[in-house]
């Protein structure tokens, strides 16, 4: 097995989901035993861990239709979807930005209007 | 469910949660070469340092030899003497970078109960993945006597011959004293402890 899906499979792990929560809520629990200087396989899986626990916790909000676990448990199915979903929240990203831009452009107050007589002669 | 299927449940699940995680457990990687132990550990601050340093030497002592060739030099002259056109390969990776976003979108949206779409977008997903891997090594072959990957590779084999590390009497030592003997040693070993120091540092340098 290559060795990034090997990283992948532990970093999706439930037991060390839970580990990485704990880590995460209590703080003095240590995921390695080496406190700095991380391999760069190590640096590999705390980005997995987090990209999982993402996902764990869209697949618990029921956020995505077409999330599950079977997408989770399959690698290409799962980049597929983190691609798709980085896209979404780009596209969204983008409608509010020009959603913003177009409330600037508004009247404060809409509903006054001024009007003058015009001499054309 | 009974007792039984949930005890068996479980034991699977721990199973299943087994994994080797000895990859990750320390800054290290293990590893045997005729039944005796070896690692491979990251290197500290002060070995990184003296190798950039090391390199920097290299890098003199490459410009004043016969034929050294800088990467965007290699290229122009690999497509004048019609041997490959690295520009070329760019493009094509880029498209089927194109093409494979493509398919990540479409196989995104497919519920898992369409199987057989799913199949069929997953086999292209991997044929895409090995072309793209193919035409990476491919370049990378071609581009291997170029000056920035002879430092590539210099940095690569001096971290190592500085970071391999063996256990004879119970306690890690060095295994080479010198880069001569790093050089000189057996290839077998050699090629697996640079192997396994090239993942050790992946996306670190």
């Amino acid at each position: 097995m290559d060795i990034e899906k090997q990283i992948r499979q532990i970093a999706k792990s439930i037991f060390w989901q839970n580990i990485y929560k704990s880590a995460k809520e209590i703080g003095s629990i240590q995921l390695f035993e080496n406190t700095s200087n991380f391999s760069g396989l190590q640096n590999l899986f705390l980005f997995w861990l987090s990209v999982y626990e993402s996902l764990y916790s869209d697949l618990i909000q029921k956020e995505y239709k077409y999330l599950d676990d079977k997408v989770i448990d399959d690698d290409i199915r799962c980049d597929a979807f983190l691609y798709w979903r980085s896209q979404m929240r780009e596209n969204e990203l983008h409608k509010y930005k020009v959603e913003q831009q177009a409330s600037k452009l508004k009247f404060k107050e809409s509903g006054s209007v001024s009007t003058f007589n015009v001499d054309l002669q | 469910m009974e007792n039984n299927e949930i005890l068996n449940e479980s034991i699977s699940d721990l199973f299943k949660n087994n994994y080797d995680d000895s990859l990750i457990k320390d800054n290290k990687i293990c590893f045997t070469i005729n039944e005796q132990l070896y690692r491979v550990r990251m290197p500290n601050q002060g070995e990184q340092s003296l190798t950039e340093y090391k390199k920097n030497l290299a890098q003199l002592e490459y410009l004043k030899q016969e034929g050294c060739i800088t990467r965007s030099q290699l290229i122009r002259q690999l497509k004048l003497n019609n041997v490959i056109d690295i520009e070329h390969l760019e493009d094509l990776k880029e498209n089927l970078s194109k093409e494979l976003k493509r398919f990540w979108f479409l196989l995104a949206t497919k519920d898992s109960g369409d199987k057989t779409k799913i199949l069929e977008y997953s086999e292209n997903i991997k044929k895409i993945q090995e072309s793209l891997q193919k035409l990476s090594m491919d370049m990378a072959f071609h581009l291997s006597p170029s000056l920035e990957s002879r430092l590539e590779k210099f940095y690569v084999e001096y971290i190592t011959f500085i970071c391999t590390e063996h256990h004879p009497n119970s306690e890690w030592k060095k295994v080479w004293e010198a880069l001569e003997d790093f050089n000189k040693a057996d290839t077998s070993l050699t090629n697996k402890a640079i192997a396994n120091m090239t993942w050790l540092l992946l996306n670190r340098r």
